[in-house]
């Protein structure tokens, strides 16, 4: 008995500890993106768009989409970059050995031409079969590749690139006409200080779209979706918006962030042995920088939208939940020498500890506490309130932040201007505990144990297109 | 202990839930008050924009019932203003929408001016400039004295170049805040053209970040007389500058006289080099082919491509370039003029 005594305690002492830190670096985050938001709130940003909209304040950059097996999203996506509100861009789209017709549908419906082009080769990568054109517009230009994987795509993409910096974006995913304009803005205004920016990804499932562009937001009706809607506000406010301002961002989305091609081919482009490969290129960046003593940042920028599609159903959903987890695991693991070093500043002595500790190592943390109430209620006597307070404690930090994500985001960015919508996100924050969060829980635990043993996949998930009807879950 | 924090623990939890309850309920009613807004806007915007068109392109005579009551009027006053000021360009309607704001909208921003938030400040320097609003100037240098941030103080500096340019030289000179090249262009291209050159004449007092913008803005404004300045950097001690220059003057595109460029056929700088490439566009193929030539085998992928486009822009450069494929060694050379070659072809 005593041994089960003393591993109850040594365990609700360790989950107890974890759950209060987490809950104290999120009110931190919280507030400090609170300020921020706070500053800007009601600021008119089409000066700063019309000001920027001129070839002449910005700088060029090459949009990446690569594409595999995404003949269903990856005609929007192409329009929605053609709709961009940016003076010069090239839009350069890979087909990483697509086994469906994502190949036929990118030529027929941008009149692609074969072309002969030399590829200026800074970055290794598989064979390039093809290089097209686009007869209908000058600047879109199609490249069909063998089958490498999503990294080994964009580092093609980056070869075929001419201009300074390149943008990547998923071949599903939806830019916001100023999106572009908007992330380049810390990198243009800080005269190359910056070299990598993030933007804010939104869900776009729901929403209403017509050629590549979103012209009504509606919130999903199905529960899993909106859930990640809820999920995403919360990351955004409690973890980037607080990092960026420090310096300490180590996850700008793949889906939606723009890189110096300097840096990131010094880096090496784009790791290819690895799943988290955008993570991994900002880790290798930030290592760059410090080795090499240089003062550049990279940022995340709160305003710009990238709408992607979110999974609809569970299974999809948990594959990519454990590949996110996996590939955090990988990209960390790789440079693991940073991790508490002083020689790589903050980065190494406060994000990399944050993201073992909390991103990392905190869902076996917090399945364990789970699985902590559920055998504190049997064992009853003492223990039955060690796990209330662990519950009150896990209401804090799942439904209380979330609450307050939705509301604050309801305040500052009203992405879904219904009341209903916005009573229906309340509700189910509420439900969050319950079915989400174990949930996810154990499919990033799945993440680790994939890790330690080494497995991965490409890990497409199936498109159904974000303008597509939607089953409620 | 457990007891007391459990006890705790719900205080809080409570406690946030009755402070959400009420931030929704706020919510709520900040919305209801945000569409009476902007409806108030879209109802002047239907009723008054065919008046404002009137007034401003037809000479039709100013009606009273423009003038706006309440701040939802001035906000749709802003949207077709800036729709005009945006899409047209016609000093007279510059001057009306100057004179209308200089005398109904003033009140507004003088307002906005004194206000604690940051952004209604930001905003009404927008404005102040945007609709040329002098009689705020003020009222802006008062706001100056004030403890400001980088980018108010960066507002006012481009309203001081548009309304004061002897004000806006003196305030650059000092270095209250250093502002990226961008954002100094933004203030240099509003400049008229005899405060602009007086950047030239003191051009190495001048941060780097301010050297950069203004030859960008030379280049950009395309003007003749921007010319020889840009022509004296290029003996510049500062390679960057040599290469802003060259870069200035290809985009202005005029190029009367080779021999400044020929050095840098040779520069140890390849940006330098592809520059030369890029200004030989504007000079027929005879006087430059030779230097081309040495281009096209140069070590630097870029330089070798531009080298080989400009030559092909040139009406006998495609037989040039397959001249040079037969006779040439020079199989990175060879390469490059052959894609140009199948390039041009392709696009015949």
């Amino acid at each position: 008995m005593k041994i089960v005594d003393y591993s109850m305690w040594f365990f609700g002492g360790v989950i107890l500890f974890y759950m209060l830190f987490v809950i104290a670096s999120y009110c931190m985050m919280f507030v400090i993106a609170l300020f921020d938001l706070r500053k800007r709130y009601s600021l008119d940003p089409s000066e700063y768009d019309d000001a920027h909209i001129d070839a002449f304040y910005s700088k060029p950059v090459s949009l990446l989409v690569p594409a595999y097996n995404e003949e269903v999203g990856v005609v929007d996506t192409v329009y929605s970059l053609l709709n961009l509100r940016y003076p010069q861009t090239e839009i350069i789209i890979i087909n990483d050995g697509s086994t469906d017709n994502t190949l036929q549908t990118v030529i027929e419906h941008f009149q692609m031409k074969p072309v002969n082009k030399i590829v200026h080769t800074n970055i290794q990568t598989k064979q390039v079969i093809q290089i097209y054109e686009s007869e209908i517009y000058m600047n879109c230009i199609l490249v069909d590749k063998e089958n490498g994987g999503k990294a080994d795509a964009l580092n093609v993409g980056i070869n075929v690139s001419q201009y300074p910096y390149f943008c990547s974006i998923d071949g599903d995913s939806i830019l916001d006409e100023k999106s572009l304009l908007r992330v380049m803005k810390p990198i243009i205004l800080s005269d190359g200080e910056v070299i990598a920016a993030g933007g804010n990804i939104r869900i776009a499932n729901g929403a209403k779209m017509q050629f590549g562009s979103i012209y009504e937001t509606q919130l999903s009706r199905n529960y899993l979706v909106i859930m990640q809607v809820i999920e995403y506000l919360r990351a955004f406010l409690m973890g980037r918006i607080a990092l960026s301002k420090f310096n300490l961002v180590l996850i700008i989305s793949g889906a939606f962030s723009v890189f110096s091609k300097k840096w990131a081919i010094e880096a090496g482009g784009y790791s290819t042995d690895i799943i988290g490969e955008d993570m991994e290129l900002v880790v290798h960046i930030h290592r760059l920088i410090k080795e090499k003593k240089e003062n550049k940042r990279i940022e995340f920028v709160p305003d710009p939208v990238c709408w992607t599609e979110a999974p609809q159903t569970l299974g999809v959903l948990r594959n990519q939940r454990r590949r996110w987890h996996q590939g955090m695991f990988e990209s960390l693991w790789k440079h693991k020498k940073m991790t508490l070093n002083p020689k790589y500043g903050l980065i190494g002595m406060i994000s990399f500890p944050y993201f073992w500790f909390v991103e990392c190592l905190g869902p076996i943390i917090e399945l364990g506490g789970y699985i902590y109430i559920i055998v504190a209620f049997f064992l009853g006597d003492i223990y039955y309130e060690a796990a209330i307070l662990l519950l009150l404690l896990f209401v804090i930090y799942g439904v209380i932040f979330s609450v307050a994500s939705v509301l604050f985001e309801a305040w500052s960015m009203n992405t879904y201007p219904r009341k209903r919508e916005l009573l229906r996100m309340i509700l189910l924050a509420f439900t969050e505990i319950f079915w989400y969060r174990p949930l996810t829980l154990m499919w990033r635990c799945e993440g680790v144990v994939r890790f330690m043993r080494r497995k991965s996949d490409w890990g497409n998930m199936k498109r159904v297109g974000i303008a597509k009807k939607e089953k409620s879950v | 202990m457990i007891g007391l924090s459990i006890h705790f623990l719900l205080s809080v939890i409570a406690l946030l839930l009755v402070l959400f309850f009420i931030f929704v309920l706020y919510l709520f009613f900040q919305r209801e008050r945000e569409n009476h807004f902007l409806t108030a806007r879209e109802t002047y915007i239907k009723n008054y924009s065919q008046c404002w068109y009137e007034y401003l392109f037809n000479d039709e005579i100013f009606s009273v019932v423009l003038v706006p009551r309440g701040r939802a009027q001035v906000e749709a006053i802003e949207i077709i203003f800036s729709s005009y000021l945006k899409n047209i360009i016609n000093e007279n309607v510059r001057q009306k929408i100057k004179e209308f704001s200089n005398v109904y909208l003033i009140k507004f921003y003088a307002q906005d001016l004194r206000s604690k938030r940051w952004s209604i400040r930001m905003n009404a320097l927008y404005r102040i400039s945007e609709l040329h609003i002098d009689e705020l100037l003020e009222a802006c240098k008062k706001l100056e004295r004030t403890n400001i941030s980088e980018t108010e103080y960066f507002q006012l500096l481009k309203i001081y170049s548009s309304f004061q340019p002897d004000l806006f030289i003196e305030k650059i000179k000092v270095p209250n805040a250093s502002y990226s090249e961008s954002e100094y262009r933004r203030l240099f291209v509003l400049l008229e053209e005899d405060v602009f050159i007086r950047f030239f004449d003191e051009f190495d007092r001048w941060p780097a970040n301010i050297q950069y913008a203004v030859i960008d803005t030379a280049a950009a404004k395309k003007n003749m007389k921007y010319i020889d300045r840009l022509k004296q950097l290029l003996t510049h001690d500062v390679t960057e500058i040599k290469i802003r220059a060259l870069k200035g003057l290809f985009e202005i595109g005029v190029i009367d006289d080779i021999e400044p460029f020929v050095p840098f056929v040779t520069s140890d700088f390849w940006e330098a080099r592809l520059m030369v490439g890029k200004i030989f566009k504007h000079v027929p193929l005879t006087y430059t082919y030779s230097y081309l030539e040495l281009l096209l085998q140069d070590e630097n992928w870029w330089v070798r491509s531009q080298a080989a486009k400009t030559i092909a822009e040139d009406r006998e450069g495609l037989a040039k370039l397959q001249q040079f494929i037969a006779s040439s060694s020079d199989q990175y050379g060879i390469e490059m003029a052959q894609e140009i070659v199948a390039r041009k072809q392709g696009n015949r």
